[in-house]
């Protein structure tokens, strides 16, 4: 019996030692005054590097008692962030953007190149109709819940009729975004395979690009209701559809260019992955500005969709898929840690202590909506029972494209613009924190996940 | 200008992606050389830095100090697992005296030239002149083997032992110039504000070595639980932002630091071997990463700067010959190896472009970036210049 206790508790006691000796040196280095910017960037790093320690320990932990590791390393970054203990202020965490993207971009690659074309075309009926009836169900239950129930919560009972209309609208797109790097990361953490498993991703995935063209129809559906266009521009719909259109090519020839790397070169792999990334990220930015500044142009590219794309085009179109993947798995332990930690850390925790009722009835809704629409999908698709069940909870995950969603609303419609950003914010910070373990529960309960990935 | 210089880069860079994929393609030596030791990257920064395509523009570079940080963390302890004593030991101690003799001489050599010659050219300030002139000198002492490596195919079984030990040098001699460019960090003025460098220096020192026992602590309690490998990646990648992090904020090396921590796990470290697995696997990407943000930060405005990077290479040429015909003449007598020693010792490389990397990162004078510039372009002569004295120097030992 003491010796079963003792190897219970043995293998966590040189964490807690780590974890203790890394606050006392963190609470020491925090009294010592910074004078210059190399050590302000110091304190940055030295941040950094704690948080992913941390992460580290507290994945670990989540590992052990059955969650998946990235709400270990949410739960490290919400700590760690500006709303708790504020070891990271909200200054650093803008400071380590440009890490984030990178982490981004290695993610959407890693998003891309699970997606097996021969088994999404058995599933694109399944997949389909799940898109269908999980937007249309979402969108409809969130915006009648919030045009029929906004008088009744505080934080929006002064709104007119006109920005509760707009306010529901916008909330109710805003709420069908997903979260493909969580959805990645958890599959990628289990190594589940399956009907299951392809579903989800591609459904994630599709979802993901059809948010944006959604978006662009609400803002203008909700200009109209404020009076602000007299009807819709059609060809505001028409250069989206390039932007996106223009980003899918992108991202083909540049995944040839990487299979040719591949094919002909070869090493160093890892280093070029990461100058892709980052050539994706600042080039698509700097296309954009060239393209405003010298043709008056608005060219969007999308970095996310053109490095999914590129590792669709990898993985599906050349030989080197295996050596690419392999390649991308070998890196994910560390971006996983960087990136979710610092999602963590970036949740506004302020925004849901201000609105937690609301948010907690809109995540239930949203999370009810898509129980509704991924079973009738899956019936329609005579999916097995048990994964129509199952299949709301790995939806429910939601992050950064949201996010920046709200931003844009936020920025077109001033009155209403503070509430809905707060409201999104404290929605995401919830789902983004449970999403993660409903998704890890629904593979291990439809036996995806293999058994040595799953809990004892 | 900026567009016809793009694109010759690019050029040049698609001969390189060419070369590379057809491998049975021979190159003359001088060319295998520079692609070896990816000088070419120095280029692809300058390229993508504010003098030219301004991708990685100096708020770019701010957002990416983690990456640089992480740099110098990982090369450090790379560098710190050169040191491992019971290996160490397997060579005479004569080679150890030797390596040492010859970067000291070096060493001094390059810092009383600069210390005394570089301010009529350049504006620095009196504060900053014992830094520049230390940096310079540091990274002057350093040697590479990369030129070695690629000769000693061409004269196989001929000399092994002096091979040996010309690499034995290349590989620890930048030791010596890594500790004194340690002190340098004493000189910084925000350290010195009310205490001289004589009574900072012992403190300095203290709260250096104490904190970096604390980090090694810390390191080998995240190896307690045996991780996989994986894990341990994490866990390196960590540290190393952790030490390079807290060596900043308490105005120290972040490369010296993460040295003495490689120096700590590769002696006490029961996995030492997979650890030096994990940080040997990158360490190419790393080095020409670190080239990339080093030719981000060229200065090439005056011409000034092509004529002192020539004396500086000249200065630490002669070092290297005086501490050759040093090391033949007091140290290793009884061997009969030729006195133009120094002619094998010119490559400069990696661990040189480390600390100019550090040292940018924690002095952003003014004239860091000519200081940067000059330095590089000697280093690229080195590397151009040590094949040739690489082969004289082998044909007349075998002589």
């Amino acid at each position: 019996m003491k010796r079963s206790r003792k190897s219970q508790t043995t293998p966590f006691k040189p964490y807690v030692l780590a974890f203790l000796l890394l606050s006392g040196l963190a609470l020491w280095l925090q009294k010592v005054p910074l004078e210059s910017s190399w050590q302000h960037a110091g304190m940055t790093d030295f941040s950094l590097g704690m948080v992913l320690l941390v992460a580290f320990v507290t994945g670990q932990t989540a590992k052990a008692i059955g969650l998946p590791m990235i709400s270990g390393y949410i739960f490290a970054g919400i700590v760690a962030g500006p709303y708790v203990s504020g070891f990271l202020s909200a200054g650093m965490v803008d400071d380590l953007h440009l890490i984030d993207d990178l982490a981004l971009s290695f993610i959407a690659l890693t998003a891309g190149g699970s997606l097996h074309l021969d088994f999404l075309k058995k599933r694109v009926k399944a997949i389909a109709l799940n898109v269908a009836a999980q937007t249309l169900a979402v969108f409809a239950l969130v915006a009648s819940f919030v045009y029929a129930l906004a008088e009744q919560f505080a934080f929006t009972k002064n709104l007119s009729p006109v920005e509760v209309a707009t306010l529901a609208i916008l909330l109710g797109v805003v709420c069908i975004a997903r979260s493909p790097s969580s959805t990645i990361a958890v599959i990628s953490e289990c190594g589940a395979r399956g009907v299951f498993t392809e579903t989800v991703l591609g459904v994630t995935v599709v979802i993901d690009v059809i948010i944006i063209i959604l978006f662009t129809l609400a803002l203008t559906v909700c200009e109209m209701l404020q009076s602000t266009i007299a009807a819709m521009d059609h060809t505001v719909f028409a250069a989206l559809t390039a932007e996106i259109v223009a980003s899918i090519v992108v991202g083909a020839i540049a995944g040839k260019g990487i299979a040719l790397y591949i094919e002909r070169i070869g090493h160093d792999l890892a280093l070029f992955l990461l100058f892709f990334g980052f050539g994706v990220t600042r080039l698509s930015l700097w296309l954009n500005q060239f393209m405003q500044a010298q043709f008056q142009v608005a060219l969007h590219l999308e970095p996310l969709l053109i490095c999914m794309s590129a590792g669709l085009t990898v993985q599906n179109f050349s030989t080197t898929g295996g050596a690419f993947m392999e390649s991308l798995h070998r890196l994910s332990p560390p971006i996983y840690v960087l990136f979710f930690s610092l999602a963590g850390s970036s949740l506004n925790l302020a925004a849901l202590g201000q609105t937690w009722l609301l948010a907690l009835c809109l995540a239930t809704v949203r999370a009810a909506a898509l129980f509704v629409g991924a079973w009738l999908a899956g019936t329609a698709s005579r999916d097995r029972p048990l994964h129509n069940r199952l299949a709301w909870m790995g939806y429910l995950a939601q992050a950064g494209v949201s996010l920046g969603l709200a931003q844009l609303a936020a920025r077109e419609f001033s009155v209403i613009g503070d509430y809905f950003c707060t409201i999104v914010l404290a929605v995401i910070t919830l789902n983004q924190v449970l999403g993660p373990i409903t998704l890890r529960c629904a593979l291990n309960l439809t036996g995806e996940a293999p058994p040595g990935q799953r809990p004892a | 200008m900026k567009i016809i210089f793009a694109l010759l880069l690019i050029i040049f860079l698609a001969f390189s992606g060419y070369h590379l994929s057809f491998r049975n393609f021979k190159l003359p030596l001088f060319a295998r050389h520079f692609y070896m030791t990816g000088i070419e990257f120095i280029f692809l920064g300058l390229l993508l830095g504010p003098r030219y395509l301004n991708i990685l523009d100096s708020k770019t570079q701010s957002g990416l100090a983690p990456l640089a940080a992480l740099l110098l963390g990982w090369i450090g302890l790379l560098y710190g697992f050169q040191f491992e004593i019971k290996k160490l030991r397997r060579f005479p101690l004569e080679y150890l005296a030797a390596a040492n003799l010859q970067a000291g001489i070096t060493f001094f050599l390059v810092l009383f030239g600069a210390y005394f010659t570089l301010p009529y050219f350049l504006a620095i300030p009196p504060s900053q002149k014992m830094v520049v002139a230390l940096t310079l000198a540091a990274a002057a002492a350093c040697t590479a083997q990369t030129g070695l490596a690629l000769m000693s195919p061409d004269f196989p079984g001929r000399r092994h032992e002096f091979t040996r030990f010309l690499r034995y040098i290349s590989s620890i001699d930048g030791l010596v110039a890594l500790v004194i460019f340690g002190f340098a960090y004493v000189l910084r003025p925000s350290v010195l504000t009310d205490a001289s460098v004589w009574s900072s220096l012992p403190r300095a020192a203290i709260v250096s070595l104490g904190v970096c026992s604390v980090l090694l602590i810390l390191f080998s309690l995240f190896l307690q639980k045996f991780p996989n490998d994986d894990e341990l990646a994490l866990i390196v990648v960590g540290m190393a932002i952790v030490i390079s992090g807290t060596a900043s904020i308490l105005n120290f090396s972040p490369l010296l630091a993460t040295f003495f921590v490689g120096f700590g796990l590769v002696n006490f470290s029961r996995d030492k071997e997979r650890i030096y697995r994990i940080l040997i696997s990158i360490e190419k990407p790393c080095y020409l990463l670190l080239m990339v943000f080093l030719g981000v930060r060229w200065e090439l405005e005056t011409a000034w700067i092509l004529l002192l990077a020539a004396g500086y290479w000249l200065w630490r040429f002669m070092g290297k010959v005086a501490g050759g015909f040093a090391v033949t003449r007091i140290v290793v007598p009884q061997k009969k190896w030729p006195a133009n020693l120094g002619f094998g010792l010119v490559d400069q490389g990696g661990l040189a472009m480390v600390i100019l990397l550090d040292f940018a990162q924690s002095f952003p004078f003014e004239i860091s970036g000519q200081v940067i510039s000059l330095a590089l372009l000697a280093i690229v002569l080195s590397d151009t210049a040590s094949p040739h004295l690489l082969r004289i120097l082998l044909h007349r030992s075998r002589a």
